[in-house]
Order: C-alpha cells, then structure tokens, then sequence
C-alpha cells in the first residue's frame, strides 16, 4: 500500500466539527422511534424464550382517593393458558409499586425486565400459592413481564410506568 | 479485518482531538461491548440489553441511509437484533461486532430494496433509495446547521450514507465501519476523504457556514 496510514491525523478538528453537526443533525431529523430499543429487547427476548407474547386485554384506571396520586392502573394480559393482571400504585417517590395477579394461580417466578442501562437489567418475584406477585418499589419507564413456567414461558407486551 | 497495529494508530489519532470525546474512549467501549457479547454467549441474554440500546440508533441510521421507510427501517433493524441472538456463537472476534451489526442490517437492507424493486423492471436499489428519505427539515434551525444540512443533501447518495454512519461511531471504528458499508479495504481512506472533503470544501465556499 502507498499509503499503509490512512487514519493518521484524521479527522482533524473540522472534520470532527463537520462529523458531529451530521450526527446532531440526523439525531433531530431522523430519530429512532422512541422506546424503539425497548422493544428490540422484548422481540429478543420473546424469540430467545421461544415464548408465548401475551396481549393486552384490557387497562382501566381506577381513581380511589381525592388525589390523583392515589390512582391506580391496572392492566391485564392474556396469554393461551395464562393470565396476568399488574396494578400499577404510585408511590411518594419518583418509583411505583406493582402489585400482580397470575390466573390460573401458580407459585412461578416473575422477571419484571427494566429500562435502565446501569444498574439492574430485572426484577424478579415469586408468586405465591394464590398467584399473586408484589415488586415493591420499581424506577419508572418502559419494562415487561416474563413469567417462567415449567417448559413454557409467557412474555407481556412493554407497558410505561 | 484490524491488526491491532491499526487500532493503536486510530486510538492515538482519537486522543489528539477529542470531538467525540466522552468519558468512554471508542477502544474502551468497543471492549465493554465485546464483555458484553461474551456474557451473552455464555447465556446471559440480559447482558445484550446495553449492546441494544447503545448500537440501535447506529442500525437505525444504517437502515434508514439505506432509503428504507420508517417501518422498513424498524423491521429491518428488529430482523438483524434476531439474528444476532441466532448467531452469537459465530461471531468470530467479539470486537467486530459493530461491524458485524452494520454489515448485517445494511444486507437486510439490501434484501428489502430489491423485493421492492422487482416491481420496477430493471430498476437498480440504490437508484430507488436516490432520493433518500424525506425528512421535516423545518426542525433544523440555525443557519450553519441549516447550510451544513444542504451541501450534505448535494453529495451523492453513497457519501450521504457513509457520512451518515461515520458520523455516528467513535474514531476507532471508522475502518471497520467504513469496510462494513462495503467500502473495498485500499479505497476506504480516499472514498470517505473524497466524501469529506467535497462537503469540507462546499462548506468551506459557504460564508454562512465558514464566517462564524
């Protein structure tokens, strides 16, 4: 090669500045969808667990006390053989607290898979003997449930908190 | 592929002008991602959450560069993530992931166009993708940004798409990037200067641009 360094002393700092007004540019213009990296890792998942994705079947907020705050969320997923239902309970910080419900109930391990990039990747709970499953305190944003059974695994649809 | 020879010279070339500059050098994310793939292979499949939302935006571009739509772009992006987890086991050299990621969408990409063009008789892909995708170019404000984005939308398509992805990875990737792109190892150098540099010099002719 003639020139065995290419690179040498490239980009100086007007192609960088060049470089990083496409970058910024091409940011505002032409953005992923948002949440769009969520659901690549729930379509990962999913395949990876050869699971069964559950559907939404129904949300309903219910307005219990004079503040908004004490309102509740509740979601229900359905799967074939499997139902899960998660209220949604605002807490006084910035997290919630997510109470569940498996039907038929069943003592299975619950994975509640986050949104965050550092710290933890996922929760996980164990259903008791009535089906119910409580993660106490979770950081908001986009995240999904993974319900492990013997064999087969069931996976919601991501759902904001 | 990279000599590690190579790697040093571009590292060296990334601490000397720091435009990209953040607490996470190209090389050490490179390695932090290459962690992260070999904890995926070992099981973890949580471990790929990080590789996903930091390279998605990347895949994004590639796709979209491509002159796929949105939903084309989304579909096609979502496709490479799957096969990733199908071929995890084959990736030779964890450190070329990026690449890997790269070289894959911009095929799917392929695949798409063509599909798309069989209803065109003889029309070839990048012919189709000429005009690129249309965007609301009323979010761009400022005037330098405003001029950089019309001499970028003069250049042709192919120096669109390799500037586009160029300018979204760290400095050290740049060879493997640029060869991922389909760019032949002994022309990448010139290929991506004559890109940059054709837009360096209308820029440069261009008093909004160049009179800060």
């Amino acid at each position: 090669m003639t020139d065995p360094d290419p690179l040498a002393g490239w980009p100086d700092e007007l192609d960088a500045e060049i470089l990083t007004g496409l970058r910024g540019l091409h940011a505002r213009l032409d953005p992923p969808p948002p949440e769009m990296a969520e659901q690549m890792l729930l379509a990962m998942a999913v395949a990876d667990l050869d699971a069964e994705l559950a559907a939404v079947s129904g949300e309903q907020l219910a307005g219990s006390g004079a503040r908004a705050s004490e309102q509740t969320r509740t979601i229900t997923f359905d799967a074939v053989s499997l139902t899960v239902m998660v209220s949604v309970v605002e807490r006084a910080d910035a997290r919630v607290r997510l109470d569940g419900w498996l039907a038929p109930a069943a003592p299975l391990r619950v994975e509640l898979r986050l949104p965050q990039t550092d710290g933890r990747a996922s929760l996980e709970a164990t259903a008791d003997d009535t089906g119910r499953f409580v993660f106490p305190a979770v950081p908001r944003g986009l995240v999904w449930l993974v319900v492990h059974r013997d064999g087969s695994t069931v996976v919601t649809p991501t759902f904001a908190l | 592929m990279f000599s590690d020879g190579e790697v040093a010279v571009t590292a060296q070339a990334s601490a000397r002008s720091g435009a990209h500059a953040s607490d996470d050098t190209g090389s050490r994310r490179a390695e932090r991602l290459a962690r992260c793939l070999e904890r995926a292979r070992g099981g973890e499949i949580a471990a790929l959450d990080d590789v996903v939302r930091e390279l998605n935006p990347l895949l994004w571009h590639v796709a979209r560069a491509q002159g796929l739509d949105p939903g084309e772009a989304y579909d096609v992006v979502q496709t490479t993530w799957l096969e990733l987890l199908r071929r995890l086991d084959e990736i030779r050299a964890p450190a070329a992931l990026t690449s890997w990621l790269i070289s894959t969408t911009k095929r799917e990409a392929w695949r798409v166009n063509r599909s798309r063009s069989r209803v065109v008789d003889g029309a070839e892909p990048a012919e189709m993708a000429d005009s690129g995708p249309e965007l609301d170019e009323g979010l761009i404000t400022g005037e330098r940004d405003r001029a950089l984005w019309t001499h970028f939308r003069r250049l042709s398509r192919r120096c669109q798409e390799l500037l586009r992805v160029v300018a979204l990875v760290d400095r050290p990737d740049y060879t493997l990037v640029s060869e991922a792109l389909g760019m032949p190892h002994g022309s990448i150098g010139p290929t991506r200067g004559r890109c940059l540099a054709k837009l360096r010099e209308l820029l440069l002719a261009d008093p909004i641009w160049s009179t800060r």
